[in-house]
C-alpha cells in the first residue's frame, strides 16, 4: 500500500517538477528574434480564411466601428494623413490596408488591432523627437499585423487553456481512483501554463520589434532611433519615479506582456546594426515632423503638464529642448515649476516665464503668466506691458475683464 | 462505495442545472404598445461563439451571421403581429433624418444607461432612491431629439450573446462526469450559456420604459436550450425575451381595482 503511494507521489512530484521547470524557463530572457528571419505573413489585401480568424475579425468590425467614430480622436486632416502616410510608407505588403487612428489620450502607447487598424495616442506625438521614431513605432504595430500576432497568440492560448483543462481533470480523476489530491500540483501546472502565455506575449514584441526595424529601413529612416525611443523612455520614468521617491519598476519579471525596455533598447541596437547598409543615406525627417505637429503641439505639452507628473514632464521637455529652446517649452518648463508649488518654485517658474517670452513663439498664456509673476514681484508698470501684450494676442481670452482690472489697477 | 454513491446523487443533482431564469421591469405608467406604432430595432448586438475545452469563447462568423438573420426574421413575425411597423438597423446611416454621429451618441448613451439599469436592478447594489418606482432610468433629450428627427415612437435595443460548447468542451463534461465514479465528480464544468437583454425606449418622452433579461445556461456541457442559429431556438429566445412584456406596476394596480 505504502509502497504504492511513494510510487504516485514520485511521479505526481515529476508532473509537478516539470510545471516548475516550464516556469523558470520563461523567466529566463528569450534569444534576440533576428530581423533576417522575419518575413511578412500576410500579403496586399489579406482576408482571412479560417474559421477562428474570421470571427475574430467579425468581432473586430463593430470595435473599429467604435473607435472611428469616438469622439476621443483628433481629427485634424492634417496629422490623421500624415499617420496614414507613414503607416504606407513602413507597413509592408499591408500599407495600403491599415486604418491609423489618433486618440486624444496623454499617455506614450499605440496599438494595432487584429484587422489591421492601429490607434496612437497624442502623447507619443509629444515623446516622439523625430519622424523616423514615430515611425519606428508605427512599423513596431504594422509587425504586429503583418506577423498575424493576434491569431497565432489567441490560437496559443486556446492550446494551452485547452491542455491545461483536459490535464487538470486526468489529473483529478486519477487522483481520484487511486485516492490522493492532486490540487497543488494542478495550480502549479496552471501557474506554469499562465507564465508560458505571458512568455509568449514577449517573444511577439520581441518579433514586431525586428519586423519593425527591417520595415524602417527600407522606408529610409535610421533603424537605430528605435532604441533610441525606448532609451527616452526609461528615461522618463526613472524620472517620474525619482520625483514619487522611488525606483521605477524595471519591467523584468515572469508577468509582463512585454520585454523589459533595457533589453528591448539592447535588441534594436543589435537589430539597427543588422539592418542599417553602409553608405546609403537615411533621414529622420525631423523638420517634417515638427512643422506637422506644429500646430497642435501646445495641446500636446499641456495635456502632459496637466498630468500631475514633473518629474516626466521635466525629463520630457528637457529632452525635446535638446534640438533647442523656444518660447512654447520655456512656458511649459514654467507652468511644471508652479503647479509642483514646492519651496523655490515660485521664483523658478517667473525666469521661466520671462525667458519664454523672449522667443517670438512664446504662447499668449506666457505672457500672461509673466504678468502675473512681476505684479506679484512688484513691477506693476513692467507686468501692465505684458499683459496689455496678452490681451493684444488673446483679446477674447475668458479672463479679459480680470486682466483690465489688474491692469487698472 | 460511499463515494460511488455520493457521486451519483451529486450528478443527478447537477444534471438538472441547465436552467433558463428571466426578470422584467418596468415603468409604473408603461403599458406595452399595441395597436399601429413605429418601432425602431437598433442593430442588434449579437454574438454567437464556441466555447473551447479550456473555457475561451471563439467568436463564429458563419453563426453569428445565422443568428442574426434568425433573429431579425422572428422579431419582424413577433412585432408585426402586435401592430408594430419595425425598422431594422444594420448601420449607423440607415435611419431616415439622423445622422450616425447622433445615433452612436444615443446607442452609447444606451449602453451606459443599460449597464446601470443591470448593475442596480439586477446585480444586486440597490438604490434606496429608485425603490418602490418601477424601472426609473431615462435617456433624456437626446432619445426625444431621435423620436422626433425620426418619426418613431419607440426603440428597441437588443443584446443577445450564446456560447455554443464545443466537442471538446463537452468531452470535458464527460471525463467530468466519469469521475464521478471514482470520487473525483466534476461534471459542472460549465457548459452553454446564453445572456440576452433588451431594452424599450420610449421616444415621446425619453425614458427606458421596459427591461429584461434572460439568461440561460447549463453547468453541464452538452445540454442544448434554444440555439440561436436555428430560427425554433431564436424564436424561442425572442418570446422569451419580448413575449411577455408586463403592463408597469401603477397600471396593473389601477387594472386590478377597476
Amino acid at each position: 500500500m505504502c509502497r504504492r503511494c511513494a510510487m504516485l507521489d514520485r511521479r505526481a512530484l515529476l508532473a509537478g517538477g516539470g510545471a516548475a521547470i516550464a516556469a523558470l524557463g520563461a523567466g529566463i530572457a528569450q534569444a534576440r528574434v533576428k530581423p533576417g528571419d522575419m518575413v511578412p505573413l500576410v500579403g496586399p489585401g489579406f482576408k482571412p480564411t479560417d474559421r477562428d480568424e474570421q470571427g475574430l475579425w467579425r468581432e473586430m468590425e463593430r470595435v473599429e466601428e467604435e473607435v472611428s467614430s469616438s469622439n476621443l480622436l483628433i481629427q485634424d486632416p492634417a496629422i490623421t494623413g500624415y499617420l496614414q502616410d507613414i503607416i504606407g510608407s513602413v507597413g509592408g505588403p499591408a500599407a495600403k490596408d491599415f486604418r491609423i487612428y489618433l486618440a486624444h489620450v496623454p499617455d506614450f502607447n499605440a496599438m494595432m488591432f487584429p484587422t489591421g487598424f492601429a490607434v496612437v495616442f497624442s502623447g507619443l506625438l509629444l515623446r516622439m523627437r523625430n519622424e523616423a521614431q514615430l515611425a519606428g513605432v508605427i512599423a513596431h504595430e504594422s509587425g504586429h499585423f503583418l506577423r498575424r500576432h493576434m491569431i497565432r497568440s489567441w490560437r496559443d492560448m486556446k492550446r494551452k487553456t485547452d491542455v491545461f483543462a483536459i490535464g487538470a481533470m486526468i489529473a483529478g480523476v486519477a487522483g481520484g481512483a487511486a485516492g490522493v489530491y492532486t490540487g497543488d500540483y494542478v495550480q502549479l501546472a496552471q501557474l506554469g501554463a499562465l507564465i508560458s502565455l505571458f512568455k509568449y506575449s514577449r517573444e511577439m514584441e520581441a518579433e514586431a520589434d525586428a519586423m519593425g526595424s527591417v520595415q524602417m529601413e527600407k522606408a529610409g529612416y535610421p533603424p537605430i532611433e528605435m532604441a533610441n525611443i525606448w532609451q527616452q523612455l526609461v528615461g522618463e520614468q526613472t524620472a517620474s519615479a525619482a520625483y514619487r521617491r522611488k525606483h521605477r519598476d524595471r519591467g523584468y519579471g515572469l508577468f509582463e506582456s512585454h520585454p523589459a525596455p533595457e533589453s528591448r533598447m539592447a535588441d534594436l541596437r543589435a537589430d539597427a546594426a543588422d539592418v542599417t547598409v553602409p553608405g546609403k543615406a537615411y533621414d529622420a525627417r525631423r523638420a517634417r515632423y515638427l512643422a506637422t505637429i506644429g500646430p497642435i503641439r501646445q495641446m500636446l505639452l499641456d495635456d502632459q503638464v496637466k498630468l500631475n507628473d514633473p518629474g516626466a514632464s521635466e525629463y520630457l521637455i528637457q529632452t525635446l529642448a535638446q534640438d533647442g529652446w523656444n518660447g512654447l517649452l520655456r512656458f511649459y518648463e514654467g507652468e511644471v515649476w508652479r503647479l509642483r508649488n514646492r519651496a523655490g518654485d515660485e521664483a523658478r517658474a517667473a525666469q521661466s516665464y520671462s525667458a519664454a517670452v523672449v522667443y517670438p513663439d512664446a504662447p499668449a498664456d506666457a505672457w500672461r503668466w509673466h504678468g502675473i509673476s512681476l505684479m506679484k514681484a512688484g513691477r506693476a508698470g513692467e507686468a501692465r506691458a505684458a499683459f496689455a501684450k496678452y490681451l493684444g494676442m488673446k483679446p477674447d481670452a475668458p479672463d479679459a475683464p480680470w486682466v483690465r482690472q489688474m491692469m487698472g489697477a | 462505495m460511499r463515494y460511488r454513491l455520493f457521486g451519483i446523487t451529486l450528478c443527478s443533482v447537477l444534471l438538472a442545472g441547465g436552467c433558463v431564469q428571466t426578470r422584467q421591469y418596468a415603468d409604473m405608467e408603461f403599458t406595452p404598445p399595441a395597436g399601429e406604432y413605429k418601432l425602431l430595432v437598433l442593430r442588434p448586438d449579437i454574438t454567437v461563439g464556441s466555447l473551447t475545452t479550456g473555457g475561451m469563447v471563439e467568436p463564429r462568423a458563419d453563426w453569428i451571421d445565422e443568428a442574426r438573420t434568425n433573429i431579425n426574421a422572428a422579431l419582424k413575425a413577433q412585432q408585426a403581429g402586435r401592430g408594430a411597423s419595425a425598422l431594422f438597423v444594420e448601420h449607423r446611416t440607415e435611419v431616415p433624418g439622423v445622422s450616425a454621429a447622433e445615433l452612436a451618441e444615443v446607442e452609447r448613451l444606451n449602453f451606459a444607461v443599460d449597464e446601470s439599469i443591470v448593475e442596480h436592478k439586477y446585480l444586486g447594489d440597490y438604490l434606496p432612491t429608485k425603490r418602490g418606482r418601477g424601472l426609473d432610468w431615462t435617456l433624456g433629450e437626446d432619445a426625444v431629439r431621435l423620436g422626433e428627427k425620426s418619426g418613431f415612437d419607440y426603440a428597441l435595443f437588443l443584446h443577445a450573446e450564446d456560447q455554443v460548447a464545443s466537442t471538446g468542451r463537452i468531452a470535458l463534461g464527460v471525463i467530468g462526469l466519469a469521475g464521478c465514479f471514482v470520487g473525483f465528480c466534476a461534471p459542472n464544468v460549465g457548459g452553454a450559456t446564453q445572456l440576452d437583454y433588451a431594452s424599450l425606449v420610449d421616444l415621446k418622452t425619453g425614458q427606458v420604459v421596459w427591461f429584461n433579461v434572460v439568461q440561460a445556461g447549463s453547468e453541464v456541457p452538452g445540454i442544448k436550450f434554444g440555439d440561436l442559429r436555428t430560427p425554433e431556438g431564436a424564436a424561442q429566445m425572442v418570446e422569451r425575451l419580448l413575449g411577455r412584456m408586463k403592463p408597469g406596476q401603477s397600471v396593473r394596480r389601477r387594472e386590478g381595482k377597476t
